[in-house]
C-alpha cells in the first residue's frame, strides 16, 4: 500500500475522482490508533467499533472543508475524543436505569470482556485508569499510551501546558498506589 | 513557596515512572480484537456511509415523510371529499300541502292556526272565481254558517236600512 503524507491524502481526498481511494487510505493508516484511543476509554470491543465507525463517518463528511491550520492527526484525534466522550455521557445516562454506577458498569465489562488478552496486572491498570476522572483518563492515556506531546494535548484539548502536566502527574499518583494496593 | 516548589517539582519528575508501569507501557494495555477485524472496518464504513447518504437522499425527495406536515393535509382531503360527495339532504318545506288530511291537522293543531287561515282564504277566493256559490254557502266561520245575499238583504229590510248600503261595498 503506497505511503501518503497527510497533506497528500487531503489532496486526494478533494479530487472526486479519487475521494474513496484517499479515504481508505487514510482510514487504514489510522485505524488502529483511532480504535485503541477510543478502546481504552469505552472499554466494550462493540462499543468502540460503533464509535470508530462514527469517527470516520466525521472525518468522510468534513474532511472536504478541514483547513489545515492544525495537523491532520490533531483534527482526528479531536474528533475521537469528541466522539468518545459523547458516547460515554449517553451511556452514563442509560446507566442511571441500573442500580450500578457507570465506573462499576465498566468495570464489570472489562472483567468480563471476550477480547481482553492481557496479564492480570494489566486488567488492574485498566481498572485504575477506568476508575480516574474522565479528563485524567484522556490525558494519561494520550501521554502513556500515544506518547503525544503536551502541545500537541493541548491543542486537542484546549486545556493549557501546565493544567495537563498537573493533570498526568495525579493519574499517575493515583494508578501507581490502585495497582500497588492491589 | 516551597510547597509550591515541591509539587512543580513533582510534576516535572512524573514523566519518570515506576517501574510497574514502565514495564506495562512496554508490554501495552491487553485489549484484542477479533479476527480479521482491522481488514474489514475501511469496507464496513464506507458501507455505513453509503447508506446514511441514501437515507439523506429518499429524506430529500420525500418531504412529507414526517408525519406533523402530511397527516393535517390529508385529514383536510378528507373532509373536503366527505363534503362534497356526501351531499347534505335537502330540508323539507315546513308549509304543510293543503290537502284533506293537512286541513284537519290544521284544524286540530294550534301551529298550524296561520297556515289553516291562509288555506281557507285561499280556497274561498278561487270559490269567488268560479263563482261557486254552493260553497261560499257551506263555509263555515267560527262554527257558524256565513249569511246568504238573500238573508242580508231581508235582515236589512226589516231594520229599515236602506239595502243601497250593499252595493257599495
Amino acid at each position: 500500500m503506497p505511503e501518503y503524507t497527510d497533506t497528500e491524502l487531503v489532496e486526494l481526498f478533494r479530487d472526486a475522482d479519487k475521494k474513496h481511494y484517499a479515504f481508505n487510505l487514510l482510514v487504514r493508516k489510522y485505524q488502529e490508533k483511532v480504535y485503541y484511543f477510543v478502546r481504552r476509554l469505552v472499554i466494550d470491543h462493540d462499543d468502540a467499533d460503533d464509535v470508530v465507525q462514527n469517527i470516520f463517518i466525521k472525518v468522510w463528511n468534513n474532511l472536504g472543508s478541514f483547513r489545515e491550520d492544525s495537523k491532520l492527526f490533531t483534527w482526528l484525534y479531536r474528533i475521537a475524543v469528541n466522539e468518545s466522550l459523547s458516547f460515554l455521557k449517553s451511556k452514563q445516562l442509560r446507566s442511571y436505569l441500573s442500580l450500578s454506577s457507570p465506573e462499576a458498569l465498566m468495570i464489570k465489562s472489562l472483567h468480563d470482556d471476550p477480547y481482553f488478552d492481557g496479564q492480570e496486572i494489566q486488567k488492574r491498570l485498566s481498572e485504575a485508569i477506568i476508575r480516574l476522572p474522565k479528563k485524567q483518563q484522556l490525558v494519561f492515556n494520550m501521554r502513556y499510551y500515544d506518547d503525544l506531546s503536551y502541545d500537541e494535548m493541548s491543542e486537542i484539548l484546549g486545556t493549557s501546558v501546565g493544567a495537563l502536566k498537573a493533570s498526568y502527574h495525579f493519574a499517575v499518583k493515583k494508578i501507581e498506589d490502585f495497582v500497588t494496593i492491589n | 513557596m516551597k510547597l509550591g516548589q515541591n509539587i512543580s517539582n513533582q510534576i516535572n519528575n512524573s514523566e519518570q515512572l515506576s517501574p510497574v508501569l514502565e514495564k506495562l507501557k512496554q508490554e501495552g494495555n491487553g485489549y484484542s480484537v477479533p479476527d480479521g477485524y482491522f481488514d474489514s472496518l475501511s469496507s464496513r464504513i464506507v458501507d455505513e456511509i453509503k447508506k446514511q447518504e441514501n437515507r439523506s437522499l429518499l429524506k430529500s425527495v420525500v418531504p412529507f415523510r414526517k408525519p406533523m406536515i402530511w397527516a393535517p393535509a390529508l385529514v383536510t382531503v378528507i373532509v373536503a371529499v366527505l363534503l362534497i360527495f356526501v351531499v347534505p339532504g335537502k330540508k323539507e318545506s315546513t308549509i304543510p300541502v293543503v290537502d284533506e288530511w293537512t286541513q284537519i291537522n290544521m284544524a286540530y293543531d294550534a301551529s298550524y292556526a296561520e297556515e289553516a287561515i291562509l288555506a281557507e282564504s285561499n280556497t274561498i277566493d278561487k270559490a269567488l272565481e268560479n263563482k261557486d256559490v254552493s260553497y261560499i254557502a257551506s263555509a263555515s266561520y267560527n262554527g257558524e254558517n256565513e249569511p246568504t245575499i238573500d238573508e242580508i238583504t231581508e235582515y236589512l229590510k226589516e231594520q229599515e236600512i236602506d239595502t243601497d248600503i250593499l252595493n257599495e261595498y
